[in-house]
């Protein structure tokens, strides 16, 4: 299975951005908090925090996008599309990807990085407050963006062609899913009884997929 | 084809489009690109040069700096640390116990465990898969009846995204240009009149017809005393908080109980007498803060220059300069970054606020009073409710015995700290002490300190939760950029100027283009979820709420209300098949569903109630921050 694999590696370049842009969070969190402090109870705010966690906001769920997309965790009106055979749903979203993904995505790259040049070549900095920090990285988020989806969006075209030839859907990388809460939760609960309990914990993710029956294939190295 | 008509394509493709299940956000995007590449072309221009990819990059920017939606991965991952870090089956339990002897104690206890969960977390099917397994099996093995017991477990389920702090109210505010804080403020009432109606309803039933939700039998609700406890009751006094009181002052008797084995130490004397005062610091706390909010804080404390005053009166007239540069500079400092929309703090009577949008409750609005103090009736009110709950307060201490002092121990440990937790992060928000942003980020690292202090988060947990959130926030945001741009073509194209004229074409009064737009929200609520609604298809009513006087406030506060009904309608609601992977096999689809209709129609009722008294809405908004 060498396009699995390929398959897997570049959901594993999405994931790793995605994960490292999902610690920042924990910076626009100490951030806000440091300034809460600083302004409330020192009464001394800080100017350039506002484009601060402006920049940890917008970068982070930026460059989250590829990797949401490489846990199919991108809301999608999935009324109709849950009950389609994994054939259907894989030439309809091969069809939508073509028509509507790559032209999107690709202008958004081609757009964000004459934008995000444009501003690095004035040395643009922010007109927030008089002395703004630099904006120029942060617009080179757009092109980087536009770039990691394009390429996990060429991963999910393979994705449809593999599964118009054989009928299932590939897998993808396990990762953390909502659902999980029930085996977090459960896992150290003192008053229900153990078998509905283990009953529970191994059925959570079958509940969600057949809730949403989004059919997109099983986990990886469950 | 007319721009306009390809406007309205556009408008018939989008739905067409997301109704296969390509992903919403990209659909939006692409659509949006093509459209905007025809609305713009220019012949003889190459097309690279098409300005469309400006406005696409432009519009994207805009959704990396907005002010309103960087609050939504803060108020998330409070949400999920929360998730993570508060057990619910422990809080089921206390709560349970705390209710044994109200009818119904299962769903009622179910019902309050899914409110408080709705403030922590904002989704549904965690809620109902866990509340299934904890409480669905314990209410049906208890005999309730399979349509109450499956009813309160989806409604509660559903209300986690009605009740503040929740993501769908920030991504409205964006989308409505509202302020966070006000949406806030007005969905507050409702969201807890809904639980409280639904909680009306199952104690309603339950009394009428006792069959359905059986007593437990008595080993079930006997409450486990620690042998020390009646030990120390019988050493001192039956009344607990007398007993720990007098097991302080004189510990010689006390000091000879033991405890597997050891000596109760003092310090442990200390920490239960602490635990039995909790309920009169609470109180004394709440009432402290109220009088501070109305008494202290609405002092003038900095003179306002009267040239803003004058900017946020320009249409209440009859106010005195002076009065509105008085009281208002506190909020004013510290409004949301929406715009100057906090307006003048001053009260105005509640009786005043009962009609509907904002135009006619200006007219009505009494000149305020000129001084900045709270009027006269506050001081008598207070005076009563702090003497209400005194008398209460005493009552419980006099009832209190082992059994109720256990309870509450139970009850501390495991649903106050989430209580205070969140109570402080509203009242802050609420209260206009921090913007948003700033209390969810407070918010979120009280609920990381909360669960490093239960114990119950681990490096993986934290993980997830970071994890969880990037892929939740990227999410709604992406959609937003999607959204963003197909309303800006749609706009271009001059549909939206098309679709409101055909709507005003109409003559429609009010009350029939409330029902319409709501109608629609409702139909659309049952194949879409609710990002998809509020993202794309209530941005195209929101420019036509201004010709019927319709204050968008109330309005989004009806559509979250709105959206509870619909995800609560059969037969495609998804609660319904969370609650059906997890309950036992002889409980059939249909039988949730039917379960469900009742809740369906009291959220009707509900928004019924709210459209004929706007006050419950609209009251705490304009209380906390004038027109």
């Amino acid at each position: 299975m060498n396009t699995q694999r390929l398959l897997h590696i570049i959901d594993g370049i999405s994931t790793w951005f995605g994960k490292a842009a999902a610690w920042l969070i924990i910076g626009l969190m100490l951030l806000v908090c440091a300034e809460v402090f600083k302004r409330y109870i020192l009464n001394m705010p800080t100017a350039w925090i506002f484009d601060a966690s402006n920049m940890l906001y917008g970068t982070l769920f930026m460059i989250a996008g590829a990797y949401t997309l490489a846990q199919n965790a991108h809301v999608r009106g999935d009324f109709l599309y849950s009950s389609m055979r994994p054939r259907t749903q894989a030439s309809l979203d091969l069809v939508l990807y073509i028509i509507f993904f790559l032209p999107g995505i690709a202008a958004l790259a081609y757009a964000g990085w004459d934008y995000a040049s444009q501003s690095y070549s004035i040395n643009e900095h922010s007109n927030v407050t008089a002395d703004g920090p630099p904006v120029y990285h942060f617009k080179f988020m757009i092109p980087l963006a536009g770039a990691l989806l394009l390429l996990q969006g060429a991963a999910e075209i393979m994705r449809c062609v593999i599964c118009l030839k054989t009928g299932v859907w590939p897998s993808r990388l396990k990762d953390v899913n909502e659902i999980d809460v029930v085996e977090e939760q459960l896992a150290h609960s003192e008053y229900v009884d153990d078998e509905s309990r283990k009953e529970a914990i191994a059925h959570a993710a079958n509940i969600e997929e057949s809730a949403r029956q989004r059919g997109m294939g099983g986990d990886l190295q469950r | 084809m007319s721009d306009p008509a390809l406007g309205l394509l556009m408008l018939g493709l989008i739905v067409v489009v997301i109704m296969m299940g390509f992903p919403t956000a990209f659909t939006l995007m692409g659509l949006g690109m093509f459209f905007g590449f025809f609305a713009y072309y220019r012949g003889g221009e190459a097309w690279a040069d098409n300005h469309i990819f400006d406005l696409m990059v432009q519009r994207t920017y805009g959704a990396m700096t907005n002010d309103v939606l960087i609050s939504i991965p803060l108020f998330v991952l409070m949400g999920y640390v929360m998730e993570r870090g508060a057990l619910v089956d422990k809080m089921f339990y206390s709560i349970q116990l705390a209710f044994r002897r109200v009818p119904a104690s299962l769903a009622v206890a179910t019902l309050i465990v899914c409110t408080f969960w709705g403030i922590a977390s904002g989704l549904v099917g965690a809620v109902v898969v866990l509340m299934g397994v904890i409480a669905f099996n314990p209410m049906l093995k208890a005999g309730y009846d399979v349509k109450l017991a499956s009813g309160v477990i989806t409604a509660g389920g559903t209300l986690g995204i009605l009740i503040p702090p929740s993501v769908m109210i920030i991504v409205y505010a964006a989308v409505a240009g509202q302020s966070v804080v006000k949406l806030y403020a007005a969905a507050m009432f409702p969201g807890f009149f809904l639980a409280f109606l639904y909680l009306v309803y199952i104690i309603g039933w339950a009394l009428i017809n006792p069959k359905i939700a059986p007593k437990l039998p008595e080993s079930e609700t006997r409450v486990p005393v620690r042998p020390w406890v009646s030990e120390l009751q019988q050493a001192y006094s039956r009344k607990m908080l007398p007993a720990l009181f007098g097991a302080l002052l004189a510990p010689a008797k006390a000091m000879n109980i033991s405890v597997d084995g050891a000596r109760i130490g003092y310090t442990m004397l200390l920490k239960n007498f602490g635990f039995a005062l909790v309920p009169l610091v609470l109180t004394l706390a709440t009432l402290w803060a109220t009088w501070w909010y109305v008494v202290i804080h609405q002092q003038p404390d900095i003179p306002t220059p009267p040239a803003a005053s004058i900017q946020h009166k320009v249409d209440d007239a009859p106010q005195p300069l002076g009065a509105g540069a008085a009281s208002q500079p506190a909020e004013e400092k510290l409004e949301e970054l929406g715009g100057g929309r906090s307006g003048a703090a001053t009260r105005s009577e509640p009786e005043t606020l009962q009609q509907m949008g904002s135009a006619e409750l200006r007219e009505q609005i009494k000149a305020a009073p000129s001084d900045a103090g709270p009027p006269p009736e506050f001081y008598t009110y207070f005076a009563f409710v702090a003497g209400i709950f005194g008398l209460v307060l005493l009552y419980y201490y006099w009832t209190m015995e082992a059994e109720q002092f256990e309870v509450l121990r139970l009850l501390i440990s495991s649903v106050m700290p989430l209580g205070i937790l969140t109570a402080v992060v509203l009242a802050v928000i609420l209260l206009g002490i921090t913007t948003a942003t700033e209390s969810a980020a407070v918010g979120a690292a009280g609920a990381f300190l909360l669960a490093f202090q239960a114990r119950t988060l681990d490096w993986k947990r934290t993980k997830e939760a970071v994890f969880l959130t990037a892929k939740t926030t990227s999410m709604v945001c992406w959609l937003f950029v999607g959204s963003a741009l197909f309303s800006a073509v749609f706009a271009i194209l001059g549909g939206q100027a098309l679709l409101e004229s055909w709507v005003l074409s109409l003559n429609m009064t009010p009350v029939q283009f409330m029902i319409l737009s709501q109608a629609i929200i409702f139909i659309l609520g049952w194949p879409l979820e609710w990002t998809e609604i509020i993202v794309i298809f209530v941005p195209i009513f929101l420019p036509m709420l201004k010709h019927f006087g319709i204050d968008p406030i109330l309005w989004g506060v009806l559509v979250f209300v709105n959206l509870q009904a619909a995800f609560l309608s059969p037969p495609v609601a998804m609660s319904a098949f969370y609650l059906k992977g997890v309950a036992p096999k002889h409980v059939t689809l249909n039988q949730i569903f039917s379960g469900m209709m009742p809740y369906m129609f009291i959220v009707i009722i509900c928004m019924v109630l709210m459209y004929i008294w706007p006050g419950m809405t609209l009251w705490l908004p304009n209380y906390l921050y004038g027109n």
